[in-house]
């Protein structure tokens, strides 16, 4: 079934002396349970691609479909896509620093108007599965950087979302947390069907999806 | 307010050291609680004044008196039966002739004007001497050869207790070869009083009546009758007044207190409100602190306000929740300016480095008084102050883009 589409997007930034043209003319699709991962050099347009297809950013040209419905940042309906159909996950963990693990990773539900206790009973099982069940009330600033990106990972994860981007999950991390970062998304790919498109530098971790691209001064590519 | 706001303002009141005690904060708190304590002590004080000046004012003279409409003695037959007529009535506290006008006092070479009153006692009615609450203890009963002075008059004229003065009477209507006549007398003085009204305790000079009528040179005669009224009544002297006045007839004339203070009244009253607008004022500079501590707070939070956009909120509830945090410091700052403000009055009071000047103030002591009306009004435009002081900056969010947030953590 497919999630997500998108169809001749083109992306460019005009500053008073030239117009850089990030991204020519992508196309993509993507299916449930598909893992994709994207790969390219600094400044190669990945971020934004990801943000587009994410209805953070806005295309110049071309369209994204989600759930066959053509939408776009500047959708009426666009805040409630991000948080129904959508997770994120960056590569600085984006927690707020003023709540607790389990408070973090309740956020989308409780903008999704579930009850308090119902959020954050939620937030703990998934975090108990993350293996984060000592670190519950912890603060961001109290946990470790791979605990950190699980916290951000289960926070994506938490409204069950079609689909999860990740722009460079493990950017931040040390091999042995980006291995166990990796092997998360392997599993809940696996175990539970969840669709993901990672953006990554690390060419070897990227293999382990099921289709690679490569963005190319704007184009992406498969390899 | 959605499950989103509920759960943040939950957080905040649950953790606020945490959510509430910011550096970012710290500025911002200390220009609401000066300028709004610096409001509170100066309408505190300026409550306490009024306050204070009233009841001197209106423990210190009638509230109605009663005088005869073509400006004659009244018979001390005549003043009792008025007094009698007014005593049956529930408000009237009491109903007491009394003889009163202008003279001279001299101490030696000092001369001052002063004004003489004698009031007429008679047992089993409602006539008082009003002037006893104000007396030094030790002093001597009133005869026909003594008086009691203010304390303002003993001082200005250098007299104590024992000593004499020299009460003169110019009679206008006695003009001689050598000029103008004049009754003089002299007089032990018995007591000294102090009622706080500054005029009353530099002017007045209490004798019998006997001995007031001697120097007037007239009979058994009085001015007027002077109503004091219950305090629930003081407010309404004017239309009691008037009722008076109809009752007893056009010989006399029922004049309430409000005549002569009226218009002092109307104007501390402006006074402290103009006082109020003007430190309003202050709270309103705070304000502009608050909007450099909103910008700051915003600029501090954008990763969070990038996040919580990212995972679907709404600019409305992101500001809403900011709006929360820092409205809740803002309250708390405008109520611990409003203690700091009652504090700050209670010290001003209680100094010894300045007192008020009784000649320009009418009265010469500071007071304070904590209205619970006046601190609403000032928890109520500070709020408002403040609140649209945070509101304004908060706008910013709207311009805010999630990308630009995101690229720069």
């Amino acid at each position: 079934m497919q999630i997500l589409a998108a169809r001749h997007l083109a992306k460019s930034y005009t500053d008073s002396a030239q117009t850089i043209e990030v991204l020519k003319d992508i196309n993509l699709e993507l299916n449930s349970a598909d893992l994709v991962s994207i790969t390219g050099k600094s400044g190669s347009g990945k971020s934004t691609l990801l943000h587009i297809l994410g209805l953070l950013d806005m295309q110049n040209k071309g369209s994204v479909l989600i759930n066959g419905e053509e939408v776009s940042a500047s959708s009426k309906s666009a805040a409630k896509i991000r948080n129904q159909d959508l997770g994120f996950v960056f590569q600085f963990h984006y927690l707020i620093e003023d709540l607790t693990a389990e408070e973090n990773v309740a956020l989308p539900l409780l903008i999704d108007g579930m009850s308090h206790q119902k959020s954050l009973a939620r937030a703990r099982e998934l975090l108990c599965g993350f293996g984060l069940g000592e670190r519950l009330k912890h603060y961001s600033n109290q946990l470790s950087g791979g605990e950190q990106q699980r916290v951000s990972l289960a926070r994506a994860l938490v409204n069950e979302p079609k689909l999860v981007l990740a722009d460079e999950p493990t950017g931040n991390l040390d091999p042995d947390n980006s291995l166990e970062i990796w092997n998360t998304i392997l599993r809940l790919n696996k175990d539970l069907g969840q669709a993901f498109i990672v953006i990554t530098h690390d060419h070897e971790a990227a293999k382990m999806a099921h289709v690679t691209y490569e963005l190319d001064h704007g184009v992406l590519k498969p390899n | 307010m959605n499950k989103l706001e509920s759960f943040f303002l939950r957080t905040y009141v649950k953790h606020p050291k945490r959510n509430l005690m910011r550096f970012s904060f710290v500025f911002m708190v200390l220009g609401i609680v000066l300028s709004v304590a610096i409001l509170s002590a100066g309408l505190n004080l300026f409550e306490g004044y009024e306050r204070t000046l009233k009841t001197v004012l209106l423990d210190s003279f009638a509230h109605i008196n009663l005088i005869s409409s073509f400006n004659e003695y009244m018979e001390k037959d005549r003043a009792l039966d008025i007094s009698k007529q007014m005593s049956d009535k529930d408000e009237i506290i009491s109903a007491t002739p009394c003889l009163s006008y202008s003279a001279m006092v001299r101490n030696e070479d000092k001369v001052r004007g002063a004004m003489i009153r004698a009031y007429l006692q008679v047992p089993g009615t409602k006539t008082e001497a009003p002037y006893l609450k104000y007396l030094s203890p030790g002093y001597d009963g009133l005869n026909e050869g003594s008086v009691y002075i203010g304390h303002y008059m003993a001082k200005e004229l250098g007299l104590a207790r024992g000593d004499s003065i020299t009460v003169i009477y110019p009679q206008l209507d006695r003009i001689s070869m050598l000029g103008l006549m004049s009754s003089e007398h002299s007089f032990a003085i018995a007591g000294i009083y102090r009622s706080g009204y500054y005029e009353y305790d530099r002017s007045v000079l209490i004798t019998t009546p006997t001995a007031a009528q001697s120097l007037l040179m007239i009979g058994d005669e009085y001015t007027k009758v002077e109503l004091r009224l219950k305090p629930a009544y003081v407010d309404k002297a004017k239309t009691l007044a008037d009722q008076y006045s109809a009752q007893l007839g056009h010989s006399i004339v029922a004049q309430p207190w409000t005549i002569s203070s009226e218009g002092l009244f109307r104007l501390i009253k402006m006074e402290k409100w103009l006082i109020f607008i003007i430190f309003s004022f202050l709270v309103l500079i705070a304000g502009i602190n608050v909007i450099s501590a909103v910008i700051t707070i915003i600029y501090d939070k954008k990763n969070e306000i990038a996040v919580l956009k990212t995972v679907g909120a709404s600019q409305s509830s992101i500001k809403r929740l900011l709006f929360f945090r820092i409205a809740l410091v803002g309250i708390f700052s405008i109520i611990l300016g409003q203690i700091t403000g009652a504090l700050l009055s209670l010290f001003i009071v209680n100094q010894n480095i300045y007192s008020l000047k009784g000649e320009v103030y009418f009265i010469d002591r500071l007071a304070i008084h904590v209205s619970p009306l006046n601190q609403l009004v000032i928890l109520a435009v500070s709020s408002a102050l403040i609140l649209l002081c945070i509101l304004v900056p908060l706008r910013r969010i709207d311009r805010m883009q999630i990308i630009e947030l995101l690229r720069n953590p």
